[in-house]
């Protein structure tokens, strides 16, 4: 019997809980049974079919899932209208980048292209056997019906997805995959369908991400950005402020750009888009949503919202504390009452809701965590600030009741879960970067193990939101970068966090499924008593290219632990910020390496004192000496790396030449020191701060 | 008085919808980098923008501007999609007086009732000015080069005179006092500066950033740069161009816009902050004077524009004279036997510059703002152009709707 913190995001695919992943030492699905279940077994196996795959959508998700699909054997068929223009080409140069020249070919031969006039079907479409049609054909209603009824007609039992932005299941008459942009890497689907089907499971087992949604008019991910859009288009009708201003507040406000993202989505699609699920929204749920005269003439003209290049903006003007102050009023307030709706409607799990601004509308945090960091009062009165400016929205679809559970674990406990079996905790984090949010739910997961009374303890990603660990999110070094305080107070508490994972169990493993770990959440891992890796996982501890010192004890705390032999290897590691193969960091970075299932299974024998052949590498607490400076890396000809090398030395030096209970606070300081200097300022995270908040 | 006298009783100009940038002197400021006509576009939709008034109000954009820009082909529907709102619109130009006339030709289009609420939008950059290449077959030359700003102030056609000699003319003609007219540029100087200390111009002028082409600050548009703190002794001793023209009794060249706004009585009241005001045209007109006398002509205008109307120089409540010469100044004081103290009071543009296009809608919101000042009355805009011609137009202020 497992319990858990809040329900985990897999259980919400019907695959059970991510303690069930360890404890049976295997994947809860497997790509190869569920492309035989969707697709036909090798002898009968039929194709994927993508109608309207010129399109945006329709080119982005041939190439996302006929990559995938490919190795199985899976043909995909290219659906598309005579004379429109090639959607997919343009795709080639970017996939022979990712995968190489040989695969980009192999994905791309399997690609059969076919066109249609709209009313009947290509008479040789039925030799590929098609078993599954993704539709991502134009916003027309009794269009998308009609072209279901052909396929139906033509292929009975066909499974049929639509990747409608904005009309329900209920209304299509089939099940909704609704993808983001951008559609070849984007991995998030938002799933309306009555119980996990095979195609969901497939999606999931073939790396991407799908999160089943409540069927309704414009899904989470529509409400959210096109919501955004239209908070900034009232803006700018209050104000004049040009579209591209607003995006720069937009962005230091909340990180998403909308009406850039118009432009590069391409005006002509996303203006009709954005529009359309406005426009049901607002038939639907009033004035908060009714699309303005700006979009709906934009919708017609498939304008950009920003000038063309040769009349980039000329005049600019700075916002006082208070016009800054309304403006949040206006796009918070605004985003706040949305996200009431969807809370009242109960569109999906919260983590979802919260993930799908993160990944796919460039939230610097989901929205969810924005409300929670004001406080439901605080939110609550944002709303009502923003009904003063926009008394029209007042009136309908605002649910400040939908806050009143924000203490619940649903609410705090956003990205991080925890679950136990009686024995065995494991903490899941469904985020790819490090930050504050992560790092309180972190501490409040361990603290809920204790209570429990677990001292064994798995560190893990989701296994669903979260498909690698990328470091910390170095937006939250902004603040640092003008003050070493802050640098010094961010590094010591999530230094101190990683400490709990060492000093509070009895045995701590932290687990990377992914395809990389890097910076502060290998620091964060290399805390545990083991630390286990999938053979194909990249690990690196890229600080030195930002440039920071890092600062979660990663310039001491793997030394501590190596044998000294194996510290040039940590020194170039840290010198070089190139990651290595989980395989080449076994013994001196991670304890072990090894396929998926191998890795799982030494996991649970790990943390239930079954150490198997791998001795808990002890951590040294002493005064560490001779780790050497010179490993035979090449200096740089960029100034800043070699400082930054040279501080990372710095660093390592006056953290291991100390006693580990002075470690924390040596270290933290060198880290925060070297933000606060010139090179992190002038380097790629300040280079983001200025960007970001410099207006 | 004729009270009645209303020369567009449709059109008002809702007060405090207004606005100018500062006038930085040519070449001295980010101003002269940029194209001017979008520049000018943006900054009246910035100014909008701090007025409360949506840009989807607009109608219609006159836009005047003497100096060519880069697509000025394009015309006012370009420099209102620079501003965000695609409406139509011409362009207008009368040398020095474009910055009244775009005003006066608003208020005609919504006197017709063929808009509602128009737009005038006035700019200039004499920074950089751009030369034409004329093919000019009677000319021995054949091809003949013009600098835009520079050799048109340098040559009227014409008469074959510079501009400061119709200046030196003037002065000679009303055998004007040099030290007047010291006397005069030097009140003209402290003026601007006591006006610019009470904060007066904080109404009427809007800062504003410029950015280059990668989206980074290229500079600040926030004082009328090249206003120099002259003493009267400089003034004296300064070198004589002219007779009673130094560089210190005539303007210089700068680079700016101005706009506001015309529209009908109710829309007014809707989009001023103070819609109790009312700001009415009265009367307009214009003379061309005798050849190369350019700085008599504003004068000669308001003696028509008085005889018309049967107002007197009592009546009138605030007077803006757009001054390239302090000897303007000098000659309408001389003639209509006004003190030349109780002119130009807030400022004028002998001291702020001359952009040409805009110079004069400027004057003119600054009039305005005065005379609510002073509990409204009759403002009297007047000022020169190319051509030995005058201009002067009445409009009146009130507290309470006239309609």
């Amino acid at each position: 019997m497992t319990k858990s913190l809040r329900q985990s995001t897999l259980q919400t695919l019907g695959l059970g809980s991510v303690t069930d992943i360890f404890r049976g030492g295997r994947l809860p699905a497997d790509a190869g049974d569920l492309v035989d279940r969707v697709f036909g077994g090798p002898a009968d196996r039929g194709s994927l079919v993508i109608s309207g795959a010129n399109g945006i959508v329709g080119s982005g998700k041939m190439i996302q899932l006929s990559a995938r699909l490919e190795p199985f054997g899976v043909r995909s068929i290219s659906l598309a209208r005579p004379r429109t223009a090639d959607g997919i080409g343009p795709h080639y140069p970017r996939l022979v980048e990712a995968v190489g020249r040989e695969r980009a070919d192999r994905i791309m031969g399997n690609i059969v292209r076919m066109t249609y006039d709209g009313n009947s079907l290509p008479a040789d479409l039925g030799k590929w056997h098609p078993r599954f049609l993704l539709e991502a054909i134009p916003e027309i209603l009794e269009v998308k019906k009609e072209h279901y009824r052909l396929f139906r007609d033509a292929f009975p039992g066909i499974e049929i997805r639509s990747v409608t932005s904005g009309f329900p299941s209920s209304e299509l008459g089939v099940g909704v995959a609704h993808p983001a942009f951008p559609h070849e890497i984007n991995k998030i689907w938002e799933i309306v369908e009555d119980k996990t089907s095979p195609v969901t499971q497939l999606l999931w087992a073939l790396g991407l991400i799908p999160v089943p949604v409540s069927d309704a008019w414009s899904f989470v991910l529509d409400v959210l950005f096109c919501g955004m859009t239209l908070a900034g288009l009232r803006y700018h009708r209050a104000t004049n402020m040009p579209f591209w201003k607003i995006d720069k507040y937009v962005r230091k406000l909340a990180g998403p750009n909308p009406f850039r993202a118009h432009d590069v989505i391409g005006a002509q699609g996303a203006n009709f888009l954005t529009w359309s699920c406005l426009h049901h929204l607002a038939q639907q749920y009033g004035p908060l949503f009714r699309p303005t005269p700006e979009l709906c003439q934009r919708k017609q003209t498939s304008q950009n919202w920003y000038p063309l290049d040769h009349l980039r903006p000329l005049v600019d003007w700075p916002l006082d504390r208070d016009a800054e102050e309304g403006f949040a009023d206006w796009i918070l307030g605004a985003m706040f009452q949305m996200a009431s709706l969807l809370l009242h409607e109960r569109r999906g799990h919260l983590s979802h809701i919260n993930a799908i601004g993160e990944l796919c509308a460039q939230f610097r945090r989901g929205i969810l965590a924005m409300i929670r960091s004001v406080g439901a009062e605080g939110a609550i009165r944002r709303v009502e600030a923003y009904h003063r400016l926009h008394p029209e929205a007042a009136g309908r679809s605002w649910y400040p009741a939908a806050f009143e559970q924000i203490e619940s674990p649903e609410w705090q406990q956003l990205y991080v879960n925890a679950e136990h079996d009686g024995t065995v905790g494991v903490i899941s984090i469904g985020r790819e970067s490090y930050n504050g949010d992560v790092d309180a739910e972190l501490n409040r997961a361990i603290d809920w193990l204790k209570a429990q009374r677990i001292d064994r303890v798995i560190l893990t990603g989701d296994f669903h939101l979260a498909t690698q660990m990328v470091g910390a999110d170095t937006s939250e070094f902004f603040p640092a970068l003008e003050d070493a305080r802050e640098g010094h107070r961010l590094a010591a508490a999530w230094t101190a966090t990683a400490r709990r994972l060492y000093n509070e169990f009895k045995v701590s493993v932290g687990f990377i499924g992914g395809k990389r770990c890097l910076g502060g959440f290998l620091e964060l891992l290399m805390h545990c008593h083991y630390l286990v890796a999938v053979d194909d996982a990249a690990l690196g501890m890229p600080e030195v290219t930002l440039p920071v010192v890092p600062g979660m004890e990663g310039c001491h705390w793997p030394f501590r632990k190596a044998n000294p032999a194996q510290w040039p290897k940590l020194v170039r590691l840290l010198l070089c910020g190139a990651p290595v193969k989980a395989p080449e960091a076994v013994e001196w970075l991670i304890d072990y390496a090894g396929p998926m299932h191998e890795s799982l299974r030494t996991v649970w024998r790990l943390v239930n004192g079954d150490a198997a052949g791998l001795p808990m590498r002890r951590v040294d607490e002493g005064s560490l000496q001779g780790i050497p400076a010179d490993v035979g890396v090449p200096a740089s000809d960029n100034p800043a790396t070699e400082a930054a090398r040279k501080a990372i030395l710095d660093s390592i030096r006056a953290s291991t030449t100390v006693p580990l209970s002075d470690a924390l606070e040596v270290q933290a300081r060198h880290s925060a020191g070297f933000i606060a200097g010139s090179f992190c300022r002038e380097g790629s995270i300040g280079a983001e701060h200025k960007k970001t908040m410099g207006l | 008085m004729k009270e009645s006298l209303a020369m567009f009783p449709r059109a008002r100009i809702p007060y405090g919808t207004w606005g100018s940038s500062y006038f930085p002197a040519w070449q001295t400021s980010a101003l002269a980098e940029v194209n001017i006509g979008q520049f000018a576009g943006e900054a009246m939709n910035r100014i909008l923008g701090i007025r409360r008034v949506p840009k989807s109000e607009l109608d219609y954009l006159i836009i005047g501007s003497t100096v060519p820009w880069h697509w000025k082909f394009w015309n006012a529907p370009l420099v209102a999609s620079c501003l965000g709102h695609r409406v139509p619109g011409f362009h207008l130009e009368q040398a020095c007086a474009t910055g009244l006339q775009a005003v006066v030709a608003a208020a005609a289009e919504v006197q017709s009732g063929a808009n509602d609420v128009v737009g005038v939008l006035t700019f200039d950059r004499t920074s950089d000015s751009p030369v034409g290449v004329f093919p000019e077959r009677r000319a021995h030359q054949r091809t003949m080069a013009l600098s835009d700003v520079w050799d048109n102030f340098g040559f009227d056609p014409a008469t074959g005179q510079a501009m400061m000699t119709t200046a030196g003319n003037a002065a000679r003609k009303y055998r004007l006092d040099r030290r007047e007219v010291e006397d005069i540029a030097y009140c003209r100087y402290q003026q601007y500066f006591e006006t610019k200390a009470s904060g007066f111009l904080d109404r009427v002028l809007v800062p504003l950033d410029v950015l280059n082409v990668q989206g980074r600050a290229l500079g600040r548009i926030t004082e009328d740069v090249g206003v120099r703190r002259l003493t009267l002794d400089s003034l004296r001793s300064m070198r004589e161009l002219e007779p009673c023209v130094t560089t210190g009794t005539q303007t210089h060249a700068s680079d700016g816009m101005a706009t506001l706004l015309v529209t009908t009585a109710e829309k007014a009241r809707q989009l001023s902050p103070r819609p109790e005001i009312v700001i009415q045209f009265v009367a307009k007109a214009e003379m061309r004077t005798d050849p190369a006398l350019m700085p008599e002509a504003p004068t000669l205008a308001v003696e028509k524009l008085l005889a018309k109307t049967g107002l007197t120089m009592a009546d009138i409540a605030v007077v803006k004279s757009h001054n390239p010469f302090a000897i303007n100044d000098a000659v309408f004081s001389k003639v209509l036997k006004y003190d030349w103290r109780k002119v130009n009071r807030t400022g004028c543009s002998l001291v702020w510059g001359h952009p040409q296009g805009p110079t004069l809608t400027r004057m003119l919101i600054e009039g305005l703002e005065e005379a609510v000042d002073r509990g409204g009355g009759l403002v009297l805009v007047l000022g020169c152009a190319a051509g030995d011609v005058g201009i002067a137009a009445l409009l009146r202020v009130t507290e309470g709707d006239r309609s």
